[in-house]
């Protein structure tokens, strides 16, 4: 029997039956008296100044309630304070095709949609920059006039170790260059607010966010009221993945046009539209060295990263960071350098997706780690086993390192699959694959400077037995309300389904930092723990008076409060409560929780990285590659994952098992991909999410390794599982076709390239990816042509459907249609 | 915007031609994503998804498949058309199935229609309908251009009709995915044994359906020496030829969703493995 009468068990979720039947309120199902509906007018430039908007025309469109531009709130607002280089809307120059420049409330969306075309707006458009390359070196186009060197947004440089020693004592080297592609969430929910200002001057705002709490320092920061009269309400999430922890344009417009309509304001973006707010993977070209000894020990690795940030900052100087910080996790590396650039494009803002600027070098280094043991001829699994980083052990860069699964990941995957056996010996065209990866359980630092705790909870206890747990979390489907119930309702011996959880409300509930990093079980698990836990310390004590047993042997699980040496004698929770009440007055108490000190290194940029714990994983793919039509099937991934314990085993899988399919989609075809600034297919028709055909069978296999730290031992589940995956898959694809692919997405096209069956002049490759940074196009001038002549050509189509004569850009950006002789339909 | 929801196809065809604005809307699968995406504006709609008439699959003689059926419909009764059916399964997903007809695809005429390569290697008849009467245009000269054929604003598609072509046929779609996904290069082959014909017809491979006469010919040269109605396998290299014919009737251009060097590589080999499967199916 369990120690637990909660933990472990398979619980249905808490809020699993309103999904399932289609009753849960999202932000968009939101109706309220008198409510109006908004819509944002978007950049058709990808870079350009804006020279005046005219907004008299749609002012006067009936139905049409207020308009609102970027200069009524010119106030800088971006997610990170140190690099806040965004408007709630844009207010003198537009950056990237989708970027929104105006916002109509109305009293119907037709209303306000149609009035968008008749918002004027006079552009000067400007070259844009569209590539890393360009982006570095184009010093006389410059898409922040801040930026120090061309369009350098941050450049970081850390060394540890000596690692010209390292080099020097390694008798085999690797030299590789990489490009992971951007891609974006696609979570199914669009994003969504609804704002209300109420006659007290108080405003409501109904969200689908991922930080209810940084978003209501940005509110007061914009608006220019203060927080005392903002509550942000984080509604459930459809999916968000990363995708909805900025503060976005849509939150603030919906909000002013409440202020200053006085009526509710409802805004939620099209599909289309979410391709724009975007904030997903960014796009990464990356070189690794590695250096190693006849037995494959490292002796060491120097990486280097590009990332392609888009527009604006959102979290890139932490992505900058998480490309470099986690490398030395998993293997014993001794000397270790990393250098990091991150530019902007006029393209939408790339930011945090699963994993965190984590998952594209680590499918980068473990691509290394298969080609070292390949070089060397070892076994991956056996090679990676070897070099394992110990538990308990620091790093290189500093970071401490307590639990540490890999190994038994690595076991486990490898059981499962036979890897070992059969692994190279697999007819042409079949292969199988293996990857190690690790994750934080929540970044070690806030996002902004401040010494108060990362969590806060409160328990209540009312007289009929029932518990409320109050906390800032935001509830995104991953299943953090469940995991307040759990932790609440093991601590003091009730049901999950007895508890009451009231999450990601600023006025309700205590603060969280928000659900990013994969930080909300280690976190918010140990405040409501130790809130928990001085209620059951109090029920505990009165149950032991009254039954006359020591209270070091009362105990409390399934709704009864017992002495465990005799568990016939107890009463139950509800007696116990009420003794208890009677007792101490109102049952409520408060936790909190604050990361260790001294987890990470003491220089500068030694705040990315450090984490309570980490989680490890490993997956092993099978694949099967079509010799003919270059088709990639992945037939079967293996994730298993050490998430310390498992409090909720049944969200623990799901999240392994929606990881390794987010993980297929990846390298399977998704892209964010765009020609002149214009996205090239926003919508997910085109852009192609795994269906549930294309889907592998996905295995979820849990380790436990039971962190001291943890609340009841947990550590995170939400990302780490993603990232072992991709490489996985890259690898078994080497192990079926001998082929590398130093470049994602694997698509058809690139595997016929790869076979040399392309075209007719063909000749096999051994890799395909890139050799180096390309040279920068020298066609100044070229990219505003091209997206000149699409914006041009989009306008005119515009104005053929609407009958209206448009105002530049005035129903935002649309797909283009298909070429007269192309195959689109 | 007005709706007029028609009763029966004349009912239809009155309404479409009393106001010029109005535009046909049957499952709305198309026309709904023109209308979100702001590319049409109809004036008014006339909905034919209620019209009977439209509905029916008759397999009297002559194969006749109403412009109403769905892509559900066609699976779940047979129309005599295996390649029919395999393009019907292709189709969106299960929702789009449900509601779109093959009617809005041949009207739609888009390159990448899924149920078209099958309807031009039949050889279909498609039988149009307006006040002024009854006109039936061989599919052969359908289409004019992507997205373009030669119906009138006020012709209802009432039906395509076909001679009932056996069991030989196939048809495969290659996407970047497997389902929801628009045909990067599709194909149907159809093998029609008691006439002694071969057809041949690409989709997503250029402005308009193309019919590969060369590779039909020479289908049907191999198939006169293995015997028509026989089960007999071609030879790998008579599959390579024919799959090497079919890519050289393409007219491939580059887009979102593939190169065109892949689409001419990936119909070869489609090819070659559509006349391996149809030679043996009886
Ligand atoms: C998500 C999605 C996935 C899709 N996937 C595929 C796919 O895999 N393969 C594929 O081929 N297509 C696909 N489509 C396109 C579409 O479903 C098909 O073309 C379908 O056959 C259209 O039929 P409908 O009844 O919905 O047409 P509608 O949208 O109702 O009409 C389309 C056009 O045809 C006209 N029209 C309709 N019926 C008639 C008639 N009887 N006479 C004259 N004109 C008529 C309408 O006026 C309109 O202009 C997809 C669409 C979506 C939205």
């Amino acid at each position: 029997m369990s120690e637990f009468s909660v933990v472990g068990r398979r619980l249905p979720k808490v809020n699993s039956w309103a999904h399932l039947t289609g009753t849960a309120k999202y932000a968009d199902d939101i109706a309220l008296p008198r409510m109006l509906y908004a819509r944002l007018l978007r950049s058709p430039h990808a870079h350009a100044r804006v020279r005046s908007i005219d907004t008299s025309a749609a002012e006067r469109h009936p139905g049409v309630v207020a308009v609102v531009t970027g200069r009524d709130m010119p106030e800088k607002m971006g997610i990170m304070p140190s690099t806040q280089d965004e408007t709630a809307l844009a207010v003198d120059r537009v950056r990237y095709v989708g970027e929104a420049v105006a916002g109509i409330a109305a009293t119907s969306e037709d209303a306000a949609f149609e009035a968008l075309s008749l918002i004027r707006v006079d552009y000067e458009p400007l070259e844009p920059i569209l590539t890393i390359e360009e982006a570095l070196e184009r010093e006389d186009v410059k898409i922040h006039d801040e930026a120090a060197r061309a369009n350098v947004f941050k450049e970081v440089h850390l060394s540890f170790g000596d690692l010209d020693a390292g080099f020097a004592s390694a008798d085999h080297l690797r030299d590789d260059w990489y490009f992971f592609e951007g891609n974006t969430h696609a979570a199914i929910e669009s994003h969504s607010a609804v704002a209300s200002y109420d006659g007290d001057g108080k405003l409501t705002l109904w969200t689908s966010t991922q930080v209810p709490h940084y978003l209501h320092r940005e509110l007061e920061k914009v608006l220019g009221i203060p927080r005392t009269r903002i509550r942000v309400i984080a509604t459930p999430n459809g999916g968000a993945f990363g995708g909805k922890s900025d503060p976005f344009a849509h939150e603030f417009a919906a909000s002013l046009l409440s202020m200053r309509t006085k009526r509710p304001v409802k805004l939620t973006l099209d599909r289309e539209e979410v391709f724009y707010a975007h904030r997903g993977r960014h796009p990464v070209k990356m070189r690794l060295r590695a250096g190693v000894k006849k037995d494959g020990e490292f002796t060491a690795a120097h990486l280097q990263t590009w990332l392609d940030g888009g527009a604006y900052a959102s979290y890139g100087i932490a992505t900058t960071y998480y490309t470099g910080a986690l490398l030395t996790v998993t293997y014993r590396i001794p000397a270790y350098k990393f250098d990091g650039v991150r530019v902007y494009t006029n393209k939408p803002p790339c930011g945090p997706k699963r994993g965190h600027g984590t998952t594209q070098p680590r499918w980068a280094f473990e691509c290394t780690v298969d080609k070292i043991a390949s070089d060397l001829g070892l076994d991956p699994l056996e090679y990676r086993r070897y070099i394992l980083q110990p538990p308990n052990s620091r790093t290189v860069n500093g970071l401490r390192i307590t639990t540490m699964g890999l190994g038994e990941c690595l076991d486990a995957v490898g059981r499962a699959t036979g890897f070992s056996r059969t692994h190279r010996k697999l007819a042409r065209g079949k292969g199988i694959g293996i990857a190690g990866s690790a994750y934080i359980s929540g970044a070690g630092l806030p996002i902004y400077w401040n010494a108060m705790p990362h969590s806060g909870a409160v328990v209540k206890i009312d007289r009929g037995g029932g518990v409320t747990v109050y906390c800032g979390t935001s509830e995104i489907g991953q299943g953090s309300d469940q995991m307040l119930a759990t932790v609440t309702a093991e601590a003091l011996g009730v049901l999950p389904e007895d508890v009451h959880v009231v999450s990601g409300d600023t006025s309700l509930a205590p603060v969280d930092l928000g659900s990013y990093s994969s930080r909300v079980t280690f976190m918010a698990g140990n405040a409501t723990m130790e809130a928990a836990c001085k209620l059951r310390d109090q029920l505990l004590s009165v149950a032991a008076e009254a039954l006359a047993v020591p209270v070091e042997r009362m105990t409390a699980a399934l709704r009864r409060v017992y002495d465990s040496a005799e568990p016939a004698k107890g009463m139950s929770f509800v007696e116990a409560a009420n003794l208890a009440e009677a007792r101490y007055g109102t049952l409520s108490a408060a936790g909190s929780y604050t990361p260790p000190k001294g987890i990470g290194g003491d220089y500068k940029g030694a705040g990315v990285g450090p984490t309570p714990a980490y989680s490890y994983q490993a997956a092993v793919a099978e694949v099967t590659v079509d010799l003919d039509t270059g088709v990639l099937t992945v037939d079967r991934v293996v994730t298993a994952h050490d998430c310390g314990r498992a409090l909720s085993p049944v969200n623990v899988e799901g999240q392994i098992e929606g990881s390794a399919y987010m993980g297929y989609g990846e390298i399977s075809g998704e892209e964010q991909v765009f020609r002149g600034g214009l996205h090239k297919k926003p919508s997910l028709l085109e852009y192609k999410i795994p269906t549930s055909l294309d889907t592998p069978k996905l295995e979820a296999i849990i380790v436990e390794t039971v962190d001291a730290e943890g609340p009841f031992g947990g550590k995170e589940a939400g990302e780490g599982p993603l990232n072992p995956v991709i490489p996985a898959i890259a690898n078994a694809v080497f192990d079926a076709i001998g082929v590398r692919f130093d470049e994602t997405p694997i698509t058809a096209d690139k595997v016929l390239d790869a076979l040399g069956k392309r075209d007719n002049r063909g000749v096999p490759k051994d890799r395909i990816g890139p050799s180096g940074l390309a040279e920068p196009k020298r066609d100044p001038g070229g990219a505003k042509r091209r997206l000149g002549f699409s914006t041009e050509a989009r306008e005119q189509r515009i104005s053929r459907v609407t009958g209206v004569e448009t105002a530049t850009g005035a129903t935002g950006p649309g797909p283009e249609p298909g070429e007269p002789g192309s195959g689109s339909r | 915007m007005a709706v007029h929801v028609a009763r029966d196809v004349d009912d239809a065809t009155r309404a479409v031609a009393v106001d010029e604005r109005a535009e046909l809307i049957a499952g709305g699968t198309d026309l709904m994503v023109e209308i979100n995406f702001g590319r049409r504006r109809p004036g008014a709609l006339v909905a034919i998804d209620r019209v009977q008439e439209l509905r029916g699959i008759s397999r009297s003689g002559r194969v006749r498949v109403g412009a109403g059926v769905t892509y559900t419909q066609l699976l779940a009764d047979d129309a005599g058309s295996a390649a029919l059916r395999e393009a019907s399964r292709s189709v969106g997903s299960p929702q789009i199935r449900n509601a779109g007809t093959i009617g809005g695809n041949i009207a739609t005429s888009s390159p990448a229609g899924d149920a078209l390569p099958v309807l031009a290697a039949l050889e279909a008849t498609i039988v149009v309908r307006s006040v002024r009467g009854e006109r039936r245009v061989p599919f052969a000269e359908w289409m004019t251009g992507p997205k373009r054929n030669g119906r009138a604003r006020d012709e209802i598609i009432v039906a395509a009709e076909w001679e009932s072509a056996g069991p030989k046929q196939t048809f495969m779609k290659v996407g970047t995915r497997n389902a929801m996904v628009i045909a990067v290069a599709s194909l149907a082959l159809v093998v029609d044994a008691s006439r002694r014909r071969v057809g041949v017809a690409l989709g997503s491979c250029g402005p308009t359906i193309l019919r590969a006469d060369r590779a039909q010919s020479f289908a049907a040269g191999v198939l006169d020496e293995l015997g028509w109605e026989r089960q007999a396998a071609p030879t790998e290299t008579a599959c390579a030829e024919f799959g090497a014919l079919v890519a050289s009737a393409a007219r491939p251009i580059d887009d979102v969703r593939g190169t065109a060097a892949y689409r001419s590589h990936v119909l070869s080999v489609m090819a070659a493995r559509a006349l391996a499967r149809v030679a043996v199916l009886g």
